[in-house]
């Protein structure tokens, strides 16, 4: 463990060093990556600018972080309570579960005033991780031990109050250490919708322009130590309270699809909540913006967005827009998704062959997947400019650290018998990864390409944004500026249905392919 | 020999009613029947063994009694209640191959687990709990954790956590499947030094013949397809049965016995 860490630093201490080293001597890369030392010059120099920025943006994150994880917890204890609840809210989940959130942040930046648009923004950012593993925790317990209840007359309290909540203690940890990088993420998005004046995200936005490398990579490098600060506390918290490190990262990487019950139910009851589950997202667009009286026509609801794109004189023209927009936007999520898990499958099953790989990504993944995506904009930028070819960079980056962490596991997971037994009939190791190893972590990928299909496009979409102007983001961006309510409504509806779509079109490709 | 050693209890009380109980199991695919028309009767103060081969519903029998299955059709009685009643009375001890302790808490607290479950005050208990951790030989380990603990000392804990609401009713699912052979059978003679100790009517699922023969007053032969009764074969060893039972010719030819009843109902 020391080792290990002491090699980590040992690492980044010489990649540093050959950093300052190479931008010292060579223009080229002073020009376009700064080195370290400018990075650290202008956080003295600007430290006015950065504090009120940092603390802007934390505070913000925080607040989301508590109301987000709070309602995650209640409605995780809830649905394992009582499943029908779960089950009705399933078209909810998945909803918030693949939602781009860059889109959500105009939409709130229209009904709220201040700072509440970012703390709405993290709140929901952080609810899915944070319910699914807390919902796996409560659930997944020895059945034994509910058996111990019964034999005493205990009921579903009593489980819940002796047995599951703290059982569920160690995921739920697990699900705030998640939860706190991305609360950051999500505050950060907030910005970009709201056009605050401080924050982290308004510093990117407002220094864009500059093409200063030094300021653009200190601003990253902020937003990441923001962020993993989070993610380290909630560490340490667990490492205190449960005494030992427990490997329960992968709970709170969950889909929708791993936490759902599958109860006994009637095909006429199932139908019925198919239903409840389908409208209740839609129930409650329509419900919110009627107790909060929010105008029309600033915040229609799903009737006349309907209308908007269907039934009024300029909606041919809104479709072509929305149309031409998807078309950009879709080729490339999907070819980032493509190329991001291929390459993360890859090098994951290679690590298997030279483990000496896996000891040299796996840190540095580890980190990266808890970086804010944000954080990479700058490094893209200065490395790729701003065409499409950095749109996809961007879309690939953000989908293979994570899917090389899960992957990574799964491969880890193959039984070591079932290995061994190749290498007893004398295969090599190339060998037993295509007999046994390939075929074992597959189902992985899927659970993978589940879990980053919606980080693709939201990967795409900021790179619209921020960079290329183009596609989906760029027209929400725009619409934003010129205070088109209603194409807000529409895109961010859209985009959160196409998330939907590709998440379920997934999902029925893996139940198709565990059949065979 | 039932009444030689129960004999306190009245003769001829049944403490357990299983009335023509049957259970079936319904997967997509297909419909085991579990248990077909089963009907026993165990007198109180008495040990009584269910043995039979894997998918005979031994088990599913035991968690009848629990109240943790409800019966297709059929009743099940402890002493003219049902089992939800009876267990809500803190009547019922349980235990099964897999200790099921909470992992968090100590040896003591997991023992005193039965008294919060049943809304009552461990206060008042604290005697008793010690007693129990006492009488199953974990003095000096009442405030470690299961993890501290090895394989036959966490199952001890289980044991005690079954008797410490001195229940009438004592379930044991395989206690010691998980145990190794050695290992075993010092566990069985602990079991019945306790057993002894306070002989309360007893129901004990295993798959392992010696055991049975070993603890049981009465040996319930049971076969699988549909789960049924086969025989059911007294056992006539004076207690405290020792340690040398094991290498005894009469003990042998018992298992012999039983072994045979198990292979003939198996070849019907």
């Amino acid at each position: 463990m020391m080792r290990a860490r002491l090699n980590t630093f040992l690492y980044l201490f010489s990649v540093l060093l050959l950093w300052e080293l190479a931008g010292r001597s060579l223009h080229a890369v002073r020009d376009v990556i700064a080195t370290p030392s400018m990075i650290l010059a202008q956080y003295w120099t600007a430290a006015d600018l950065y504090v009120p920025h940092i603390l802007a943006t934390l505070r913000s994150a925080a607040f989301g972080f508590l109301i987000g994880n709070s309602i995650a917890v209640i409605a995780a204890i809830l649905f394992c309570r009582f499943p029908v609840v779960e089950n009705s809210f399933r078209g909810v989940n998945i909803a918030l579960f693949a939602m781009p959130p860059i889109v959500i942040g105009p939409v709130l930046a229209i009904i709220f005033n201040g700072d509440l648009p970012q703390i709405m923004l993290a709140a929901l950012v952080v609810y899915f991780p944070t319910m699914a593993a807390t919902l796996l925790g409560l659930r997944e317990i020895d059945p034994r031990l509910l058996d111990v209840i019964s034999a005493y007359g205990g009921g579903s309290n009593t489980a819940l109050r002796f047995v599951r909540l703290r059982s569920a203690l160690p995921a739920i940890l697990a699900g705030l250490r998640t939860a706190a990088p991305l609360s950051v993420l999500g505050a950060i998005l907030g910005e970009f919708g709201s056009g605050v004046r401080w924050g982290l995200g308004s510093f990117l936005l407002g220094s864009l322009g500059d093409s200063d490398p030094a300021r653009l990579l200190g601003i990253g490098f902020a937003a990441t130590a923001v962020a993993m600060a989070g993610y380290a506390f909630f560490a340490w918290i667990s490492r205190m309270t449960l005494g030992a490190t427990v490997a329960v990262t992968i709970a709170a990487n969950r889909s929708p699809d791993q936490i759902a019950f599958t109860g006994k139910y009637s095909w006429s009851k199932r139908a019925a909540l198919f239903v409840v589950a389908v409208a209740l997202p839609f129930i409650l667009w329509w419900g919110i913006l009627r107790v909060a009286r929010i105008s029309s026509i600033i915040a229609p609801g799903p009737m006349e967005t309907l209308r908007y794109l269907f039934f009024v004189p300029d909606s041919a023209d809104a479709r072509a827009q929305i149309v031409a927009a998807l078309a950009q936007t879709l080729p490339l999520a999907g070819l980032g998704l493509l190329f991001g898990l291929a390459a993360a499958f890859a090098i994951a099953a290679l690590t298997l062959v030279r483990p000496a790989v896996a000891s040299a990504i796996m840190p540095v993944a580890m980190i990266l997947q808890t970086m804010p995506l944000i954080a990479l904009v700058p490094l893209v930028l200065l490395l790729f400019g701003r065409d499409t070819a950095t749109t996809v960079v961007m879309a690939v980056l953000v989908v293979f650290f994570p899917a090389y962490v899960m992957l990574a596991q799964g491969f880890a997971l193959v039984p070591r018998a079932a290995r061994e037994l190749v290498q007893v009939y004398g295969g090599s190791r190339s060998r037993e990864l295509v007999l046994v190893s390939v075929p074992y972590a597959a189902s992985y990928l899927f659970a993978a390409a589940k879990l980053v299909a919606p980080r693709a496009l939201l990967g795409v979409m900021v790179a619209e944004w921020l960079l290329s102007g183009r596609g989906l983001g760029n027209l929400l961006n725009t619409s934003r500026g010129l205070l088109d309510y209603d194409m807000v409504w529409a895109g961010a509806g859209i985009s959160i249905l196409i998330s939907v779509i590709a998440y379920e079109t997934i999902s029925a490709v893996e139940r198709l392919a565990r059949r065979n | 020999m039932v009444d030689e050693q129960g004999s306190d209890a009245a003769p001829g009380l049944a403490d357990l009613s299983i009335e023509s109980v049957s259970k079936t199991f319904r997967t997509r695919s297909q419909t085991v029947r579990a248990l077909s028309s089963v009907t026993l009767k165990v007198q109180r103060g008495s040990f009584v063994a269910l043995i039979g081969p894997s998918g005979c519903g031994k088990s599913t029998l035991l968690r009848l009694v629990a109240g943790l299955e409800e019966p297709e059709q059929g009743a099940v009685l402890l002493r003219n209640e049902t089992p939800h009643a009876f267990r809500a009375r803190g009547e019922l001890g349980i235990a099964f191959q897999d200790p099921a302790l909470l992992p968090w808490r100590t040896v003591r607290r997991n023992v005193a687990l039965p008294f919060q479950v049943l809304g009552r005050k461990v206060s008042e208990y604290r005697r008793r709990i010690d007693e129990l951790i006492e009488l199953v030989g974990l003095t000096g380990y009442a405030d470690a954790l299961p993890g501290q603990l090895s394989g036959g000392m966490r199952q001890r804990v289980a044991i005690a956590r079954a008797l410490v609401t001195n229940p009438s009713m004592l379930l044991l699912d395989e206690p010691f499947g998980a145990l190794d052979q050695i290992l075993r059978r010092t566990m069985n003679q602990e079991l019945q030094r306790i057993w002894i100790a306070s002989p309360i009517t007893t129901v004990m699922v295993t798959h392992s013949i010696d055991e049975a023969a070993f603890l049981a007053d009465q040996v319930v032969v049971m076969n699988a397809e549909p789960g049924r009764i086969v025989d059911t074969i007294s056992i006539p060893f004076p207690r405290p049965r020792g340690p040398t039972l094991f290498a005894a010719p009469e003990f042998h030819d018992l298992c012999d016995r039983l072994a045979a009843a198990l292979d003939s109902s198996a070849a019907r």
